[in-house]
């Protein structure tokens, strides 16, 4: 190996590089960054590309409409909100990195409703030590939320994994308590999460034989029918999915295919919505018709109206919003658009409710303090408080129709609330707020 | 030349590039904003793993398509050392790079037996499977989740000395050190008895073995030394923040060999190129297309597809890569 003369060369060849992309040094700000006069910076991370990215990839842009919007309005106080994105495909080593460049060029104000658990954990940590505030994440780990001591800044923007895992585990054992019931879950922080819900409800599983798991991520390239195989030579006639929208309808065509026909399927919220299950199937070759008939049975549950509910007036305001401001690749109206536009309606009321004198430090004291009165699309509050900074707690339990409309089971809305502990589960007389005629919160 | 004034030779240039490396992104960094720094960092951490690539497959011709695996081996190593034996971080960078030499030695032994598309597809299954068993085996290695592990905060002591720095700059001065002991490594390696060693057994096993060459016993320290690269750069990676097997996954291991291959197998100045290249791309590709207002839907693919255009045309129209361009213009001008 020849060194000298071209190692110098290279090393100087690799500055030039590196210069490149260096972008100019901002002034040192004198408050908290990402806010100023006339704006206020929020960063997200996302799957936007990647096997995990179908559906979650359109929630960005839905909270990026909505936020537009609030511009269009007057922002506030006059600031406009900006979302700086980045695509860290849902891999730890690419969510660090970004993380970085979305605080140190980006100069976000705060995290806002990053997706996905297992990418998230290799930054809160980092997040929450240089104190910026981390709003209404798109993770429904409780782990996040339950030790506001352990990370302070940390707010979530989904109810937990747990919580919904033991409203929807209760009302699956008591309906089928003569059914063998077995569950498919991504072996992360957001599977384990849920099938300790599950365990709280009463709803116990075998291991390699009603209990299923696979590596999230693999289901694209590997599938998912060893697992399947096992549950169907099992006899398991009710299979929950615990796991993201692309293993869902990778674990439906699987089953199709093996034959296997389970007499009911129930889905985690995050994993069943529609329009990202016909997508993935449509893709695969499978006609609309046939993916809305193999969805229609589906047990799932939400936290707020179904996409399909055109009569729901946040479901109105939203859906003509996202019509008028939606600039993404794929503004289809469906859950991942709701989501984006409810979290976005409730970082704008936490940040009108801060008021004009905007700092991390207030956000988040706010967000302890009011959260829980913060009004949303949700039929359930936020149970955000000093002692927990879990999300929504509440949810209704709905099932699929030939329409692919959740809808609620025997036509009647009832939302169930409990803690992601081991409190029971009960009804929840939480009644939600009216939606101004503009769409915009108002606060107090 | 005597064979100590050689040694003596090579061993002070090594020194010299080593430091002149060390200084060279110190003083980079100092021209940076902290997202850059931490760019940074990932490049010191990354030229680690890609000079073991340099050793593997430009001195002793042995291909791989693991090396992220062994990097996992090294992060997980030093993690749980860490974690569950509460050792220092520094001891467990040290010792990750034992953990994963002794892995390379496994791996070694069984490589030294294969060559070619034989050896790229049994490391790629590698790079595959170690994933998994950080899954199956979940209560020890922390399943999907990982090991939370990080460099924590510059000492006191640092900030007395310097002034206030951030937690980027930080984790360069940790990576630093190990980047440029490693290049001093790698160089030293190279140049003296044991790196020609490794390029007879490269370029002509026959030969090299009637030369009194044990090709074998060659093949396996190869192995064994690039491993311990590969697993000291996996215990860097992983303490930016996280241990876990979305944090190797099996494209680290085809972007550290696309680093090889731009800036040049066969160089050591290629490697550092070639580094830079892969991290650096990405955010200057990011600029332009937010310039030009290209469509995120086309942007987010664009930087994989340029690095991968740029492997399929050095691999075409320029197999030595960057260095290997830079010695031919060199040459041409010579003459």
């Amino acid at each position: 190996m020849n060194l000298r003369k071209p190692l110098i060369l290279t090393v100087v060849a690799s500055a030039l590089v590196g210069s490149l992309a260096i972008s100019s040094v901002s002034a040192s700000a004198v408050s908290d960054p990402g806010v100023s006069a006339s704006e206020i910076v929020l960063g997200m991370q996302l799957p936007q590309t990647g096997a995990a990215s179908p559906g979650y990839n359109k929630v960005d842009d839905a909270a990026r409409a909505y936020f537009d919007y609030v511009n269009s309005k007057g922002g506030v106080y006059g600031r406009n909100i900006k979302l700086a994105v980045k695509d860290d495909t849902y891999k730890a080593g690419l969510t660090i990195s970004s993380a970085s460049k979305l605080i140190n060029e980006d100069k976000i104000f705060a995290f806002f409703g990053s997706i996905g658990t297992q990418t998230h954990v290799s930054v809160i940590k980092d997040i929450n030590r240089r104190k910026i505030p981390d709003i209404f994440v798109n993770s429904g780990y409780s782990g996040f939320y339950t030790d506001p001591k352990k990370y302070p800044t940390t707010f979530g923007g989904l109810g937990t994994y747990t919580v919904e895992a033991k409203i929807l585990g209760k009302y699956l054992k008591e309906k089928y308590a003569d059914k063998k019931i077995g569950v498919l879950y991504q072996s992360d922080d957001f599977g384990r999460n849920a099938l300790a819900g599950f365990a709280t409800a009463g709803l116990k599983f075998e291991a390699k034989k009603t209990s299923a798991s696979f590596v999230a991520g693999t289901q694209g390239s590997i599938g998912l029918a060893s697992q399947l195989s096992q549950l169907k030579e099992n006899g398991v006639e009710i299979v929950i999915i615990a796991a993201v929208s692309s293993a869902t309808a990778v674990a439906y065509a699987t089953a199709a295919q093996l034959g296997y026909k389970p007499s009911k399927w129930a889905v985690i919220s995050v994993g069943a919505d529609a329009t990202t299950f016909q997508t993935i199937l449509g893709a695969k070759g499978v006609p609309a018709a046939t993916s809305a008939a193999m969805l229609a049975g589906t047990i799932s549950a939400s936290h707020a109206p179904a996409p399909g509910e055109a009569d729901d007036e946040f479901v109105k305001a939203f859906k003509k919003i996202n019509d008028d401001f939606n600039k993404g690749p794929d503004k289809r109206w469906d859950n991942n658009v709701m989501q984006g536009m409810n979290i976005a309606y409730l970082a704008t009321e936490a940040l009108l409710g801060v008021g004009k004198d905007l700092t991390r430090a207030k956000l988040i004291a706010y967000l302890e303090n009011n959260g829980s009165k913060l009004s949303s699309a949700a039929f359930a509050p936020l149970g955000y408080s000093k002692t927990t900074h879990e999300a929504f707690t509440g949810f209704w339990i709905g099932q699929y129709d030939a329409t692919t409309l959740l809808a609620p089971i025997d036509g009647k809305r009832v939302v169930y609330t409990t803690d992601s502990g081991s409190g029971a589960v009960t009804v929840s007389n939480y009644k939600r707020p009216a939606i101004a005629a503009d769409a915009l919160p108002k606060v107090a | 030349m005597s064979k100590r004034r050689e040694h003596k030779i090579i061993g002070l240039r090594s020194t010299l590039l080593s430091i002149a490396l060390f200084l060279f992104f110190i003083l980079l960094s100092q021209q940076f904003d902290p997202y850059n720094q931490s760019q940074l960092a990932n490049i010191a951490t990354l030229l680690i793993a890609v000079l073991s690539i340099t050793l593997l497959t430009g001195a002793s011709g042995q291909i791989s398509l693991g090396q992220g695996a062994i990097m996992a081996v090294g992060g997980y190593g030093s993690a749980l050392l860490v974690t569950r034996l509460g050792f220092s971080m520094w001891i467990s960078f040290i010792l990750a790079i034992f953990i994963s030499a002794l892995f390379g030695l496994f791996l070694g032994l069984a490589a030294a037996r294969l060559s070619g598309p034989y050896l790229a597809g049994t490391t790629l299954v590698m790079a595959l499977a170690i994933p998994s068993i950080a899954v199956r085996f979940e209560s020890f290695f922390s399943g999907d989740v990982g090991l939370s592990v990080d460099y924590g905060m510059p000492p006191v002591w640092l900030t007395n000395l310097v002034g206030e720095i951030s937690i980027e700059e930080w984790s360069l001065y940790v990576v630093l050190p190990f980047t440029a002991a490693a290049l001093f490594a790698v160089l030293n390696l190279s140049n003296t008895r044991t790196g020609r060693t490794w390029r007879a057994v490269r370029d002509n096993e026959v030969s090299a073995a009637l030369s009194g060459i044990n090709i074998q016993r060659t093949k396996v320290i190869v192995f064994v030394c690039a491993s311990g690269l590969a697993g000291l750069a996996g215990a860097l990676y992983g303490f930016r923040g996280l241990v876990a097997p979305s944090v190797y996954p099996t494209d680290l291991s085809l972007t550290l060999l696309t680093a090889a291959v731009i800036g040049g197998l066969r160089s050591i100045g290629g490697a550092i190129f070639g580094t830079f290249a892969i991290v650096f791309l990405p955010d200057l590709i990011e600029k332009i297309t937010k310039n030009l207002a290209i469509p995120e839907t086309i942007g987010n693919y664009l930087p994989a597809l340029t690095i991968g255009t740029l492997l399929l045309l050095t691999v075409i129209l320029n197999p030595r890569g960057a260095a290997g361009a830079l010695e031919h213009i060199r040459h041409r001008k010579k003459h």
